[in-house]
């Protein structure tokens, strides 16, 4: 198509046999491809020595007590039986289903506003430019906004409880929340905007109104790029220490233990996995054994990493699958 | 096409549930079995079973454990009083204790003036109490053979603000010979890790060990500024055994149970003696501090769940928890008075 369009045309054809004439080896080409590579390589390498690192650290406690492991809570010393990551999946799971509730809707909506709705003023890319600055923010500052308002605004005084209930897992799974709304606004809405427009003006040609158009052409075409955005953001969330440092995340011991997916107990005090695990790589590992399996707290770190790895694996996996199954669609 | 945009929220929050009853159902039946009675027989105080509450309690890392074991063993005997116990520092502790959001605040130090007044200000009163011992080691790398035995006039020459600038242990030879020191310094690089300010063991090490000789010398800092400083004891451990020239000290709970370094003796005037768990409780290491907790005095008047706590603290959590999480127990006399301030409050 090209070759139509260059006035040189004479040129190009000598340049073009020349090429196709000359054999030998693309040494330039070569370089480069092994260049690509070898970046390639070393990315895997890097994550293949940690996760290798890692998984043989925690080997002992994910075979020998997987389920002990999964179901114990936080004890005083790593010899103890009962310990174990129960208190800190609840506390990420359960971050990951405010994420779910409040940064997605919120999130894709306002994507959706700024993309479709929203006219091209001095306001609208003041805000755009904030969205994008707020996404760069240190996730330590929405830590201290987190204990700001959620934690000291709305969690009344310690006997009430307030709104939030101070300290508790609502406020961290708000936090959370907050802290990736920025990221879900702007991959959503990138998905949204590679949307060609030759769509909405086929939809429109038909008769449909902004909203049916957006619904029935818009957002299925830009699904993927969605769920893939926001999924990613979702594994972000879990894994975060340092603003649950600032709302409160205990390390030592937490009195209560419901279910996982129990309502209650979500406005008292919470820890999560990564503050379980950045705490037992501190811990000593002094003191009597208790019947447990004599092992140390840097192994139950390493496997703590595994069990948190496996979760948001499976978080990504879900967004490759479902992804995959939005672009056929689209197809 | 028309359902599309319910089918993605749909999906979301489908995978999420999936995910979340997957590893739920795994753990949440044996979340129950966790929580069975224990087989050890209640305290005398039967009354204990019946009390119900929350207990709060943050403060010191190196005092959590120690909290932390004797709620294990107290939820045994009182299984209505729930019990969270954090550890982010000495101090921070005491900034929310005496903000009111804690009802107990461990420390491996007792309270400085500012933040008594802190607490004063804000109507708080507290009861402190003395729940065990904790030596600190002093440690170097397995490699540096021809140091066994340190004096403060030593740990004063390598830690101090006078020994600033000294990249060899031989610097530190002459400074070391006019404080008193006994050492025959090698001629190796010096690598200090030691704990940062944020820690109660950078104090007691500094009041233990540095105070009196930097006051004799009038010397305003207690310690030298450049060296590494972590906040991690293991990460301190770690240092030490990465190079063969290291000095550093961290509690003992991680000193004594650290593999690949040499653990020095102490001179503090009595002769060189070994760091374990007998010469710290007779307090012939010279390099041991108290652990205390602080209870707020109203709220352990209100608080049935408070008091009981403490109560069983004072009996089961300095006979046992200590003990139980690699501390060092305190003497009968010491315990006596300890328990003499809980009872007389």
């Amino acid at each position: 198509m090209a070759f139509t369009t260059l006035g040189d045309a004479g040129g190009v054809e000598t340049e073009v046999r020349r090429r196709l004439a000359a054999g030998g080896i693309d040494v330039r080409g070569t370089v480069f491809r092994a260049l690509l590579l070898l970046g390639l390589l070393l990315t895997l390498l890097i994550i293949v020595v940690l996760l290798l690192d890692v998984i043989t650290d925690g080997s002992t406690v994910l075979t020998e007590r997987l389920g002990d492991f999964l179901s114990g809570t936080l004890r005083s010393r790593s010899s103890d039986a009962k310990l174990g990551v129960h208190q800190g999946l609840r506390g990420s799971i359960w971050i990951g289903i405010f994420v779910t509730f409040l940064a997605f809707p919120i999130g894709i909506a306002a994507a959706i506003y700024l993309e479709e709705y929203a006219t091209d003023t001095r306001l609208t890319r003041f805000i755009q430019l904030n969205i994008r600055n707020l996404a760069g923010v240190p996730s330590v500052v929405y830590g201290l906004l987190g204990l700001a308002i959620f934690v000291k605004l709305l969690g009344g005084t310690s006997s009430t409880g307030g709104l939030t209930g101070g300290r508790s897992l609502v406020s961290a799974g708000i936090t959370l929340a907050v802290l990736v709304l920025p990221v879900v606004i702007i991959t959503s809405a990138e998905a949204i905007r590679a949307v060609p427009d030759s769509l909405r003006e086929g939809g429109y040609g038909v008769g449909a109104t902004k909203w049916e158009v957006i619904r029935s052409h818009v957002l299925p075409y830009a699904a993927p790029g969605i769920l893939t955005g926001t999924l990613l953001s979702l594994s972000r969330a879990i894994g975060e220490a340092a603003p649950l440092i600032l709302v409160g995340a205990v390390t030592g011991r937490l009195g209560g233990d419901p279910g996982i997916l129990d309502l209650g107990g979500l406005r008292d005090r919470f820890t999560a996995m990564p503050i379980v695990i950045t705490d037992w790589v501190k811990k000593a590992n002094g003191g009597s054994d208790d019947g447990g399996a004599g092992l140390d707290f840097a192994s139950h770190a390493a496997a703590a990493i595994v069990v948190l790895m496996v979760l948001v694996l499976v978080l990504n996996s879900a967004a490759i699958v479902m992804r995959n199954r939005f672009e056929k669609k689209r197809g | 096409m028309k359902t599309s945009k319910r089918w993605l929220l749909l999906a979301i929050l489908l995978t999420f549930g999936l995910v979340a009853a997957a590893c739920g159902s795994d753990s949440g039946e044996d979340a129950a079995t966790t929580d069975a009675p224990a087989d050890e027989p209640a305290m005398d105080d039967g009354a204990m079973a019946d009390v119900e509450g929350e207990v709060n309690i943050s403060g010191s890392s190196t005092v959590e454990p120690v909290s932390v074991r004797t709620a294990e063993l107290f939820e045994e005997v009182a299984p209505g009083v729930v019990v969270n116990v954090d550890g982010p520092g000495t101090g921070d502790g005491f900034q929310l204790f005496c903000g009111g959001e804690t009802d107990i605040s461990g420390a491996s130090r007792q309270i400085k003036d500012e933040e008594a007044a802190l607490c004063a200000e804000a109507g708080i009163e507290y009861i402190e109490l003395e729940v065990g011992i904790d030596g600190i080691t002093v440690l170097t790398n397995p490699a540096n053979e021809s140091v066994n035995c340190v004096n403060f006039g030593d740990l004063y020459s390598l830690f101090s603000a006078e020994a600033e600038g000294f990249g060899a242990w031989s610097d530190a030879q002459g400074l070391a010979d006019e404080v008193g020191g006994s050492l025959a310094m090698p001629d190796a690089p010096l690598d200090i890790t030691a704990p940062g300010t944020e820690s109660g063991t950078y104090d007691s090490f500094g009041e233990l060990v540095l105070e009196d000789i930097a006051e004799e010398r009038g010397q305003e800092n207690l310690y030298r500024p450049d060296y590494v400083s972590a906040a991690d004891d293991n990460v301190i451990i770690g240092n030490t055994q990465g190079s063969n020239s290291s000095l550093s000290f961290v509690g003992a709970a991680f000193g004594l149970n650290a593999s690949d370094v040499k653990v020095l003796e102490v001179d503090g005037g009595d002769g060189c003696t070994p760091a374990n768990a007998d010469t710290i409780a007779s307090g012939e290491y010279s390099i041991s501090r108290s652990l205390y907790i602080y209870v707020n005095a109203a709220e352990a008047a209100e608080n049935p769940a408070l008091s009981a706590y403490v109560d069983f603290y004072m009996t089961d959590g300095l006979d046992v928890a200590v003990a139980d999480v690699g501390y060092v127990a305190l003497t009968e006399d010491a315990k006596a008075a300890t328990l003499a301030a809980w009872s007389g409050r």
